[in-house]
């Protein structure tokens, strides 16, 4: 345990100087040659803004935050049972599975104008864009993992006398989880994309506003620490992620390695 | 006969094996025009206590017997008693084997053993101390926390045979359980199931194409045919036991493999000029 920590510390120590040296070519470029401030700020100008405006990105950012955890379990919720369903009722697999490949081809960004016709410019369509963002991933991952139990598997536990509450607990739902976790995973990162869109086309707050609106004053420092700040926040949300598995799901560390 | 399982905690129970009985029996898969008659009709008996092993080419339906014989899959026609008593649901005093250790990758070795436990609602203490001797038993003493992809082909299978016999069982049902271990490996699990099987004495239906396993387990070796199988012979084996690592060294062990070339020869199976 110990040489595993240790090879995570040289290797964030390895990332931070790599971040370092080309935030400092960055900046010395910018120095160098002069940018002006307004079509290129310099990482010592932005960073500085992270400083002075925290207030201000932090209420954003937390916005943000609130509307990706909101759209996204209300889409795992979703996502994991009705896969559970369409994986155990082969009329909803043929019924349903079609209409859902297909919703999940169409581009989800094109129906955040009718969001807004629905609910108006508010954090509702936030949530319901990042909730379909990150439902479909999640929703086919969970559908191949209640799949994979050997189907004698089933023998096993019926010569246990297994009810099918128990068949789920003891075998379907770990074997999914796994896999519920790679939906999740791949899911994030389309839910951070969708409510930066979202707070693009119809917010009053949240980064994807802030960013809108910096753009919009030409204060590209803002602009800038704004992005740095959204990817804090996916950053957070990835660590959770990645944290809780290492907690719930400890054997599926070997399937990453 | 549910949960009568684990007794005192000792891996050798009171308890002897159970009885099979199978009359006509014969499966069908599908329905006409398309149907494929798969098995039988077959008869036979394995008494209390016996080991006996199915052995034919593959599709003969030797597996499709032993989950008919467990109650998992609907017999076509025929009936099976165990014990004296008609089977009309899956049987749940009985341990099963498959060629694939079928452990779940999520839990440990324990943690797989421990299954029956949780979900037969046995004793827990109890469960663990009959684990433990198994382990021990098995070779397996310091594999307890392990996952199943941290262990050796071998090791996986000997945890799945501690899995089908934790809840001490009276009948054991294994399909071609090392099919899938190399040669070495095979003939020592094979030693260690036969001292397990003298100690306990349950009654083992084995399934399997390998002929130094049939002779080198069973008490009798039923022969079948291509399918859709039947039984075409009954060869009483009568070997010392323990059986030695290398069969060879008895004159009738060549005599029983002879007979059963023999038979897969006159049956076409095997075709050498």
């Amino acid at each position: 345990m110990a040489g595993r920590s240790g090879r995570a510390a040289v290797s964030a120590l390895q990332t931070a100087v790599a971040v370092v040296f080309a935030l400092g070519i960055w900046e010395a470029l910018v120095r160098v040659y002069g940018v002006p401030i307004w079509l290129l700020p310099k990482p010592t100008d932005f960073l500085a803004r992270l400083y002075t405006d925290a207030a201000l990105i932090a209420y954003h950012a937390a916005t943000t935050s609130w509307t990706i955890l909101l759209g996204f379990l209300l889409g795992v919720l979703v996502a994991v049972p009705l896969a559970l369903a369409i994986v155990s009722f082969g009329a909803l697999e043929r019924g349903l599975y079609p209409v859902v490949v297909f919703l999940n081809i169409m581009p989800k960004t094109v129906v955040g104008p009718i969001f807004v016709v629905w609910f108006g410019i508010g954090p509702l369509v936030s949530v319901f864009l990042v909730f379909l963002m990150c439902f479909f991933p999640v929703m086919v991952d969970a559908m191949s993992g209640f799949r994979a139990v050997d189907r004698r598997l089933f023998f096993i536990t019926r010569s246990m006398g297994a009810t099918p509450w128990q068949e789920f607990r003891y075998l379907r739902l770990p074997a999914a989880m796994g896999p519920i976790y790679a939906g999740m995973k791949i899911g994030i990162v389309k839910a951070i994309e969708g409510v930066i869109i979202a707070e693009f086309i119809a917010s009053e707050a949240g980064l994807g506003y802030l960013i809108m609106r910096a753009s919009g004053f030409m204060d590209l420092t803002l602009l800038f620490a704004a992005l740095v700040a959204t990817a804090l926040v996916a950053l957070l949300f990835n660590a959770v992620l990645t944290a809780s598995e290492r907690l719930l799901v400890p054997w599926a560390r070997h399937l990453q390695d | 006969m549910r949960d009568t399982a684990a007794g005192d905690g000792a891996i050798s129970p009171a308890r002897g094996g159970a009885s099979i009985r199978v009359r006509g029996l014969s499966k069908t898969y599908g329905r006409p025009p398309r149907a494929v008659h798969a098995l039988g009709p077959i008869d036979f008996d394995v008494a209390a206590g016996e080991f006996v092993s199915l052995i034919g080419p593959s599709g003969c339906g030797k597996s499709t017997t032993m989950l008919l014989v467990a109650g998992l899959e609907p017999m076509t026609a025929g009936r099976v008693e165990i014990d004296g008593r008609p089977l009309t649901r899956p049987l749940s005093d009985v341990g099963i084997v498959f060629q694939d250790h079928l452990l779940l990758e999520f839990r440990t070795a324990l943690g797989n053993v421990m299954l029956q436990q949780q979900i037969r609602g046995l004793d827990r203490d109890r469960q663990r101390a009959r684990a433990a001797e198994l382990f021990a038993r098995l070779g397996l003493v310091g594999a307890e926390d392990r996952y199943p992809w941290q262990l050796s082909g071998g090791m996986r299978q000997r945890v799945s045979i501690a899995r089908a016999l934790v809840h001490d069982p009276s009948m054991l049902l294994m399909d071609e359980p090392f099919g899938a271990l190399d040669a070495i490996t095979r003939t020592q699990i094979r030693h260690d199931l036969e001292l397990l099987w003298l100690d306990t004495r349950k009654t083992v239906l084995f399934i399997t194409h390998s002929i130094d396993e049939a002779i080198g387990l069973s008490d009798r070796v039923l022969v079948m045919s291509p399918a859709p199988g039947r039984i075409v012979e009954e060869i009483r084996i009568d070997l010392p036991r323990p059986r030695p690592a290398h069969l060879g060294d008895y004159p009738e062990f060549a005599r029983y493999a002879r007979r059963i070339y023999e038979i897969f020869e006159s049956l076409g199976i095997y075709r050498f000029r």
